[in-house]
């Protein structure tokens, strides 16, 4: 009879412990070490080493001193806040109307809402220049028919107006969701009671979603305040701490300062967090409930059509400036009027001259490092879900860090990681690749382990009772089950990291620049055509890989960011 | 009637503590007990006693805090789960949502290295035991609760283990399925040979399968015994109060020598019990109560009896295969409510009449409190 039982290998399992201290290496090695060195950095002259007597808050100091750093913190705060003010005024509204009325064509809506999310949103920034700019189309008209024109787009308007439009869908799903799996009952009891709908909104419907609100406008303001490439492209003079960074790591390349700047954008995500804590801490009720009967649909005409009406208004302005960039990027200069009058592919043909390269760098780093998230993403979500420890809230934290640090910041890290000291990797794809898997990796391991926690832990014990070793069950059983989340959570790290500019900025160099990188290079030097052509492959490209796995898995768009 | 046959499982003083985040539980507390070769036993308790508990430290998913197990003579606490060619099937079921019937029951032959035409022999010939033959390429939320249930029973035998677990396998199914297959489960376990654990909370299931019985409550073993020593000489008020139903009658013990034992009720109305059967450690005029099962009542209109009560009938219960009749006894003094069930009514006794109960004392149990 089989009875495998050779009792010199019955110790413990070790394979399990090895992954464990791996996991343990990557995110000392990788996280805990730069982001020290960037606190480090911060609080010594550039130049010292690091002992006690050298600690020093000049860094700091500036932001006192200065008036460029004092504008640029104040400059951050307002757009973070506007940001948030306009994504909650777009966002809000329309996931009311999707959830509570008698809308036609949801589903296209919420596809259509979604999209901002995957589209890069330095892309389509520059558009709104050449719609609302001093030149731009609308002007044009306006001041040929009417005889006068709009404020300048350049500085806090434009920086503002672009963000909001392509991060209002945060607030806009996570309200949706809330609002479709609240508790119907409550609503019906307060309209039996005599709420009119709107005291039912304020006083019922509003209340019970804040939480989900709350957590929609804390990532709004977390990308608002560490997003480089639209204030790069659209501040002019307006400066914020992102671009302020940019400034001092390219011109000067000093580190110091730059951390410093890093320092206070971190303090700033740490703060947002404690708010929205607290306001979810205040208002945190338990809504499920095991009725299936969704909540209470109104019929009316009026609410209908200005659904229809605001729904699509919100949709055409966060989707036109892409819609400019893949219109524009079929037309031969503007020279002469004010919209586009020649199509042809020549900006095609430019691009495939003399930027094939880029997207070739920005293919091979991509896929590299989401292959890299993935094996370890994956590895860290087994065993922050199965294994327990003490211990067990460092490793998520240390996991979801970078999710929090603005992009730029991830790059100031890995940079000073890595750019003197132990490991120099200066210069090279790996320091990008190393950049991109820190900062995507998080999407995997939540999306890994959102499907690992529903897998029943007694599957996995009954391969083991079967005879199954650790690594056989893992590969057999747990892997196939995992497969889905995992995909799921690939596809958007793939496709997030195509569109990647905030820490690729700070880490690319002249060999590996990216298809970003070029599209920023060519909006800095206003060569309108090549950048747009560039720009309609990323959106394709990222459009492609979405549509795809959403084809493999089965799912809607919307029900993929569910976890972003 | 297994007494012969060897133990292979022995469980000595086994403790599992767990460590919460503010307290400790104990979720098994030092026990002991030994399993022959082939028998199916059953650890039965109510919810939160500890069965799950035990079953997992013998599968190797817990570690024992104290205590050992040896199974076919090897200690099995050092042993990691899948080399301890165990059976087990689980109260989820756990089949693998993402391969077929075949490759679910095929998945311990294919860790077993076994040639595949092997596996295909000896898959077929497990499902044919458990006759689902027609199932073997649908995946398994394409079969019923009973069949799935069935398959993960065929899953866990087909590698021959030595010994089978079995986590309260029918808990997820409906009243009739679960007769149905605890007969299916204790025909193929008889027919495999294979020594077995069974837990379960609900006290017929236990009756009506196991060799033998341990009843558990609050981590503790109180009794190990056989299905008709369990119910017909429960050790303890716990085990008698468990399974199936009890009257608990109270009384004083008034006299007590080697041959006989006198007990006194609040109605001042007295019985004599032979001390030899009755064997108890209660000492004079110590209070105590006196267990009988309801359908050993006989109820009489006729009143006077030696080793009778007198009672009222209260009310009766019509329940289509048997009778339940409550009666009041000491009325006067400390009233307290009998339960007696009869397979038909009896003859001239109606709701309202007095009537007498009597009991045969070999039918009884002492227990004395405190
Ligand atoms: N992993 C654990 N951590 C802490 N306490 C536990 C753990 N598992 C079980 N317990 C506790 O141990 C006790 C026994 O649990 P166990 O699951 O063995 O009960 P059971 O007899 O199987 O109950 P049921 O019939 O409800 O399945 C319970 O009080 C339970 O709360
Ligand atoms: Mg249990």
């Amino acid at each position: 009879m089989v009875n495998g039982l050779k009792e010199r290998f019955d110790k413990i399992e070790f394979i399990p412990y090895l992954v464990l201290g791996l996991a343990l290496l990557i995110l000392l090695l990788f996280i805990a070490y730069p982001l020290s060195k960037v606190l480090l950095n911060s609080f010594l002259n550039a130049g010292d080493v690091f002992s006690i007597q050298n600690l020093t808050l000049t860094n700091f100091s500036q932001f006192f001193s200065s008036s460029l750093y004092k504008s640029a913190l104040m400059n951050t705060l307002l757009v973070g806040f506007l940001c948030v003010f306009f994504s909650c005024l777009l966002g809000i509204p329309m996931a009311y109307f999707l959830a509570r009325t008698e809308m036609p064509f949801k589903t296209i809506f919420l596809t259509l809402g979604t999209l901002p999310l995957i589209l890069p949103p330095f892309v389509g920034a520059y558009s709104w220049v050449l719609l609302f700019g001093r030149q731009g189309v609308v002007n044009f008209f306006l001041k040929e028919f009417f005889g006068f024109v709009l404020p300048d787009i350049y500085g806090a308007p434009g920086v503002v107006i672009a963000m909001t439009m392509s991060l209002y869908p945060f607030v806009f799903l996570l309200t949706y969701g809330a609002l479709l799996s609240s508790d119907p009952y409550l609503e019906e009891s307060a309209t039996i009671m005599g709420a009119s709908r709107w005291d039912l909104i304020r006083t019922v419907t509003l209340p019970l979603v804040t939480p989900s609100i709350a957590a929609g406008a804390l990532i709004v303001f977390m990308r608002a305040v560490g997003n480089f490439g639209v204030p790069a492209l659209l501040g002019g003079n307006f400066y914020v701490l992102p671009t302020l960074i940019h400034f001092q790591i390219v011109g000067f390349f000093n580190l110091h300062t730059a951390g410093a700047i890093a320092i206070v954008n971190i303090s700033m995500v740490g703060l947002a967090i404690l708010i929205s804590q607290y306001v979810m801490a205040k208002r945190s009720y338990v809504t499920i409930t095991g009725t299936t009967q969704g909540a209470q649909v109104s019929a009316s005409k009026t609410l209908k059509w200005s659904g229809i009406l605001f729904c699509s208004c919100v949709i055409f302005f966060s989707l036109l400036p892409h819609i400019t960039v893949i219109v524009t990027s079929f037309t031969e200069g503007w020279s002469g009027t004010r919209y586009p009058t020649k199509f042809s592919f020549e900006n095609y043909q430019r691009i495939f001259q003399i930027a094939k390269t880029p997207i070739l760098n920005s293919l091979f780093l991509a896929i590299t490092a989401t292959l890299v998230a993935t094996v370890i993403g994956t590895l860290l979500s087994y065993i922050a879900v199965r294994k327990q420890f003490h211990g067990k809230w460092i490793l998520d934290l240390t996991v979801m860090l970078p999710f929090i640090l603005p992009g730029i910041v991830v790059g100031v890290a890995i940079l000073s990681g890595f750019s003197s000291g132990l490991i120099v990797l200066t210069g090279t794809w790996m320091i990008m690749v190393i950049g991109f898997f820190i900062r995507r990796m998080p999407y995997i391991f939540r999306s890994a382990t959102a499907s690992l926690s529903q897998i029943d832990l007694s599957v996995e014990e009954a391969s083991a009772i079967a005879g199954a070793s650790w690594g056989a069950t893992f590969f057999r059983i747990t892997l196939p089950l995992m497969a889905p989340g995992i995909l799921a959570g690939a596809v958007i790290c793939f496709s997030t990291l195509m569109g990647e500019l905030s820490t690729t900025i700070i880490l690319y160099s002249a060999g590996w620049k990216t298809i970003t990188v070029a599209i920023i290079e060519y909006l800095f030097s206003a060569t309108i055509g090549p950048a747009y052509a560039l720009g309609t492959i990323l959106i394709v490209l990222v459009l492609s890989a979405i549509t795809l796995a959403n084809r493999l898995l089965g799912r809607k768009m919307s029900q993929m960011f569910k976890m972003v | 009637m297994n007494q012969k046959r060897p133990i292979t499982l022995s469980i000595q003083n086994l403790s599992k503590v767990f460590h919460g985040k503010t307290e400790r539980v104990m979720a098994v507390d030092d026990i002991s007990f030994h399993v022959s070769e082939g028998d199916l036993f059953t650890l039965l308790g109510p919810s939160g006693c500890g069965k799950t508990t035990t079953l997992r430290c013998l599968a190797g998913f817990e570690k024992p805090s104290n205590g050992n197990i040896r199974f076919l003579g090897r200690d099995f606490t050092t042993i990691p789960p899948f080399r301890r060619n165990i059976g087990m099937v689980f109260q989820s079921y756990a089949l693998f949502p993402h391969m077929s019937i075949f490759d679910n029951v095929a998945y311990g032959l294919r860790m077993r290295k076994i040639p595949r035409r092997e596996i295909e022999q000896r898959v077929n010939r497990i499902i044919q035991l458990v006759e689902l033959e027609e199932t073997q390429k649908r995946k398994p939320s394409e079969l019923s609760g009973g069949q799935q249930q069935r398959i993960a029973l065929a899953r866990a035998l087909v590698y021959e283990p030595k010994l089978l677990l079995l986590d309260e396998p029918l808990s997820n199914l409906d009243a009739k399925l679960r007769i149905y297959m605890r007969e299916e489960i204790r025909r193929i376990q008889q027919k495999a040979k294979v020594t077995t654990i069974y837990v379960t909370h609900d006290q017929e299931e236990a009756l009506a399968i196991s060799d033998q019985i341990a009843v558990m409550s609050d981590g503790k073993i109180d009794q190990i015994g056989s299905p008709d020593e369990i119910y017909e000489k429960p050790q303890t008020i716990h085990v008698a109060d468990f399974i199936g139903q009890a009257n608990f009658l109270t009384c004083s013990l008034v006299k007590k020598n080697e041959e006989s034992v006198i007990l006194r009720f609040p109605s001042n109305e007295t019985v004599l019990l032979d001390q030899n059967k009755k064997r108890t450690s209660a000492c004079d005029h110590s209070k105590g109560l006196l267990f009988i099962r309801p359908e050993r009542l006989e109820v009489t209109p006729v009143l006077g009896k030696a080793n009778s009560l007198k009672g009222q009938v209260k009310r009766v219960l019509y329940l289509g295969s048997q009778v339940r009749y409550y009666i009041q006894i000491f009325q006067q003094s400390a009233p307290q409510e009998v339960l007696v069930d009869k397979n038909r009514r009896i003859k001239d006794v109606k709701e309202g009449d007095e009537v007498a109960l009597i009991f045969n004392e070999e039918d009884t149990g002492l227990f004395p409190l405190e």
